[in-house]
């Protein structure tokens, strides 16, 4: 049981790091256009648009790269599911105010068409992986990455 | 609850330094954002379907009101003397009754990807459906025409500027 728990864990941080590092690489090559699709959520000033294209990409790879690398598993998960969350609440605006826009969620310049529903779909998905890869490294069921359940001040999170 | 205080405090350290690994990559396109030099964004695929059409569509309140807030350019195409009398607060003035003498000027100032929103006196006016055509022909990208245009927004209590308002 503890073998599958620790199988089902690094099943669920290696999708959850792929998903973001795809995620955030992509954005990162086109912020311009990235900076279009938020401004299509109507919800920042315009100035604000640029500055979260030109940042938020980074925030995803980087929580990415350690997830993949299972190092701070649980300060990369808390960014990711915060920004889960906060695109949670980003499309549900937009499913309100019917603005049937493109969600934007990974290639800006790929045609890509998800509709806000489709998205809210998958980001509901995602944050039941970064719940279920946060409860499996707090269990302990981590494997070889639990030294901070052995060491409350060790590096490892 | 102090682990959990050390894991929010990583995931800030995270969240900052990725921020600052975006902003010194892409500082320029902020800094131009954040100094008004650059129009409200919008996606390549809404921008190339624009450009293909070659009328102008139409904007109501809402869409000038939005365009204002989203760093859009609000054109004027009364005549100057209408304009000084009363235009929308933050709308430039671009006669079309001079448009000959003026647009030059007006497009080396104006880059061809920034939102358009003309207006003149009215649903009787034609004069900014007709800059709106001028103004596509001359590459603009994306360009409306608000058929209210001055009378329905002074008339909804919105944002005024000039001498007789």
């Amino acid at each position: 049981m503890k073998s599958m728990s620790r199988i089902v864990y690094h099943l669920a941080r290696l999708a959850l790091a792929l998903v973001f590092i795809y995620a955030g690489a992509v954005k990162t090559q086109d912020v311009v256009t990235f900076a279009g699709h938020v401004a299509a959520y109507q919800i920042l000033p315009y100035a604000m648009n640029y500055l979260v294209a030109s940042t938020l990409p980074y925030v995803e790879f980087l929580a990415g790269i350690l997830l993949l690398l299972n190092a701070r598993v649980r300060p990369a998960l808390m960014v990711i599911g915060g920004m889960t969350l906060v695109f949670m609440v980003a499309l549900t605006s937009v499913l309100l105010r019917d603005l049937g826009i493109d969600c934007g969620c990974f290639d800006p310049g790929g045609g890509e068409n998800v509709t806000a529903g489709a998205a809210l779909l998958r980001d509901v998905g995602l944050m039941g992986l970064v719940v279920l890869t946060w409860w499996l490294r707090t269990a302990g069921h981590a494997g070889c990455g639990t030294r901070n359940e052995k060491s409350q001040n060790g590096p490892e999170s | 609850m102090n682990d959990l205080k050390r894991i929010g405090l990583e995931a800030c350290v995270l969240i900052a330094f990725s921020a600052l690994i975006g902003l010194t990559l892409n500082y320029q396109l902020v800094l131009d954002a954040f100094s008004g030099q650059l129009s409200a964004p919008q996606c390549q695929a809404e921008l190339e379907e624009n450009a293909l059409i070659s009328l102008p569509l139409p904007a109501m309140i809402g869409d000038v009101q939005q365009a204002i807030a989203f760093g859009g350019l609000i054109v004027d195409a009364r005549s100057p003397e209408l304009y000084t009398m009363g235009h929308i607060d933050g709308a430039v003035s671009l006669p079309m009754v001079e448009i000959d003498a003026v647009l030059p000027e007006f497009l080396e100032k104006i880059v061809r990807d920034r939102a358009i929103i003309t207006y003149c006196s009215g649903f009787g006016c034609p004069d900014s459906f007709d800059l709106g055509v001028r103004l596509l022909e001359a590459g603009y990208l994306d360009v409306r025409v608000f058929e209210g245009g001055y009378p329905e927004w002074r008339d909804a209590g919105l944002p005024v500027t000039g001498e007789s308002r």
